[in-house]
């Protein structure tokens, strides 16, 4: 098995199926990691997802445009994320209960609009790849990482973007104060509320980016419960990754090429059972967890609602 | 005089209890209560979608004024499932199909408090006095799709995306891949799992790996492989379908497909119900008698002696003269 696999075409095979497999848990898992930072605990990943993944699909299926496809799947996701802040952050309501409630809300919403508007499986023409001029050409590097369509290209950009806004620009440090400490920046000025809607909105778009990419760039079809579980893998992601950029995106790839490396197993023939096999992200992925979360910090504010000290 | 009178009501009294004991007179049929639990959705091109057309075009037949069906989708936990299985039951619902052999416990454990109802699940062969147990015969389709794929495939690769090593994706992938040996034992069959019935990108991805080692010829089994049939639709590659005829979605792509008719089991059930039988039948759906049937899609061009070879090997299987095995347990 190791020979076969330290053949070059069968590493690179695993490793570009890895980052396509990784793309949906990257979206979604920064995505909820800035809500959290924030201090908002958002359950409501998976259905946003879903909700996501039909209205992209719907309307690229009906418009044949992608970009209104990614436009709407977007959108779609800032209102789960809006209802979720309204919700929770407003209404000050019980964060994992509500988020279970919105993810239920999601669900239940993306089956019934596909029903009554499609009510049966169909295609579209997805997001096709894109080849990066010369950085495709690399070896290794360029079949793993260049070859893939634009929204995965998103995915893996959005990692820097996050670690930059949130550590290396004011609004991040507001983000992270209102998540640690909501008193102190209210005393100083920060809309502990403005922030955390900001965040629960921009967590609910990146959820919705995730859908999209599953239905108009990865399946290029729409079908029930199309996630399979997806989001709650990507908030396990956001503990794995310690609320840190880096710390998700080596979750979400550690994941993923486990998964493509226990494919391709599979389909080589090599003689372990099957449940084994399927078996293994996850069994890697919590054993990494009890070794992370020793050092996790989480934010001090996560799930908590913040009301203001009346005087 | 009393003696006498005593006689006539003794006389009354036993012709009275003849007449109780007689078998009933045909009435008025019933109108049927059917109650359908589905593991996923009536448009999932797959197991629950086959079986829901069965019920409808039972329906159909029968007129709406003398049966009545109730779906319930996405019941996949069985735990979920049992509640609504005993809801149903004591609504009075005469006929109760949980399609999934994961309900088999809970059918065996709600149907005793319910004589009168009949209840019906599968694959399985394990009846009860008011349960029907169906069972198909999947190895005999997966046979003869093996034998298109293996007289086909000229990279001698052939990738099985499967969903869980149980039911009648095991017999399925056990019977294409005697089917493949039978023509070409040089080909290379490899079957997989997703390890779950509805992880469509899961399945894709495995499709898309199979395509990356050679394979020329992919099939697979349960709703989770339309994420797979997309796939090798992307790559021009041919695709062999179970339970449904999915050449609808994908004409270019489903070349052959083994599709379940699943009305006659349901009619079989309604019409045991009339003739008094609540359940204790093992109803398989073969091709000798029906209940399977293949499809071939006629946008491709099947050479001819790859059609003349699986015409020649259905028969056989319809008369019996070939028995295509299953794993021994």
């Amino acid at each position: 098995m190791i020979n076969e696999l330290l053949k070059e075409g069968a590493l690179i095979l695993i490793l570009a199926s890895g980052v396509r497999l990784a793309t949906p848990y990257l979206f979604a898992a920064l995505g909820e990691m800035i809500g959290q930072r924030s201090g908002v605990l958002n359950l409501g990943v998976d259905g946003t997802m879903m909700l996501s993944a039909f209205t992209a699909f719907y309307v690229t299926f009906a418009s044949g445009s992608l970009a209104l496809g990614v436009l709407v799947g977007v959108l779609t996701g800032g209102l789960m994320g809006l209802i979720m802040a309204v919700v929770s952050v407003t209404m000050r309501a019980e964060q994992g209960i509500s988020g279970i409630g919105l993810h239920l809300f999601g669900l239940g919403m993306s089956n019934l609009l596909f029903r009554l508007s499609l009510g049966a499986i169909s295609t579209v023409e997805g997001f096709r790849p894109l080849s990066v001029p010369i950085l495709s050409d690399l070896p290794v590097i360029g079949a793993v990482f260049f070859r893939h369509n634009v929204l995965v290209y998103l995915a893996f950009v959005l990692v820097p973007v996050a670690w930059v806004v949130l550590f290396r620009t004011p609004l991040g440090l507001k983000i992270r104060a209102v998540g640690e400490n909501p008193q102190a920046a209210d005393t100083l000025g920060v809309s502990v509320t403005g922030i955390r809607y900001l965040c629960v909105i921009i967590g609910g778009m990146m959820s919705g980016l995730a859908g999209t990419y599953l239905s108009i760039g990865l399946n290029n079809m729409y079908v029930d419960n199309i996630t399979n579980g997806m989001g709650w893998i990507a908030v396990a992601l956001v503990y794995f990754g310690r609320w840190h950029p880096w710390g998700v995106l080596a979750g979400s790839l550690l994941f993923s090429v486990v998964n493509a490396l226990q494919i391709w197993v599979q389909v080589r023939g090599i003689a372990i059972p099957y449940e084994f096999a399927v078996m293994m992200p996850y069994v890697l992925t919590i054993v990494a967890l009890a070794f992370a979360v020793r050092r996790a910090q989480q934010p001090a504010a996560l799930s908590k609602p913040y009301e203001r000290a009346e005087a | 005089m009393q003696k006498y009178a005593m006689f006539m009501f003794s006389v009354l009294l036993v012709a009275a209890l003849l007449v109780a004991c007689a078998p009933p007179t045909p009435v008025a049929p019933e109108k049927v209560r059917v109650a359908l639990i589905l593991p996923s959705t009536i448009d999932d091109l797959a197991w629950s979608q086959s079986m829901y057309e069965g019920v409808k075009a039972v329906q159909a037949e029968l007129g709406e004024d003398r049966m009545e069906v109730t779906v319930t989708e996405n019941l996949w936990n069985p735990v979920d499932a049992a509640a609504a299985i005993r809801d149903f039951a004591e609504q009075g619902y005469h006929l109760i199909i949980a399609h999934g052999a994961q309900y088999q416990n809970s059918l065996f454990e709600i149907a005793p408090d319910f004589p009168d109802t009949s209840f019906a699940y599968g694959t399985s062969f394990k009846t009860g006095d008011n349960i029907f147990a169906y069972d198909p015969q999947a190895q005999e389709g997966g046979y003869l799709l093996g034998i298109i794929a293996g007289m086909m495939t000229k990279t001698n690769k052939i990738g099985v995306v499967g969903p869980v090593e149980a039911g009648d994706a095991v017999k399925y992938n056990y019977g294409f891949v005697q089917g493949v040996a039978s023509v070409n034992p040089d080909a290379e069959v490899s079957v997989t799992y997703t390890g779950s019935f509805g992880d469509t990108a899961g399945a894709g991805e495995m499709a898309k790996t199979h395509m990356d080692n050679g394979a020329d010829f992919l099939t697979g089994t349960a709703q989770q492989a339309v994420g797979a049939i997309q796939a090798a639709k992307e790559r021009g590659v041919p695709w062999l379908g179970s339970d449904m005829d999915q050449s609808v979605v994908w004409p270019d792509t489903v070349m052959a497909a083994q599709v379940y008719n699943w009305k006659e089991v349901v009619r079989r059930m309604v019409d045991a119900r009339v003739e008094g039988k609540k359940g204790g039948e093992h109803l398989s759906l073969s091709f000798a008698n029906g209940r399977l049937s293949l499809h071939f899609n006629d946008r491709f061009n099947i050479p001819a002696d790859v059609k003349a070879k699986v015409e020649t090997t259905l028969q056989a299987i319809k008369d019996g003269s070939l028995v295509v095995p299953l794993p021994s347990e």
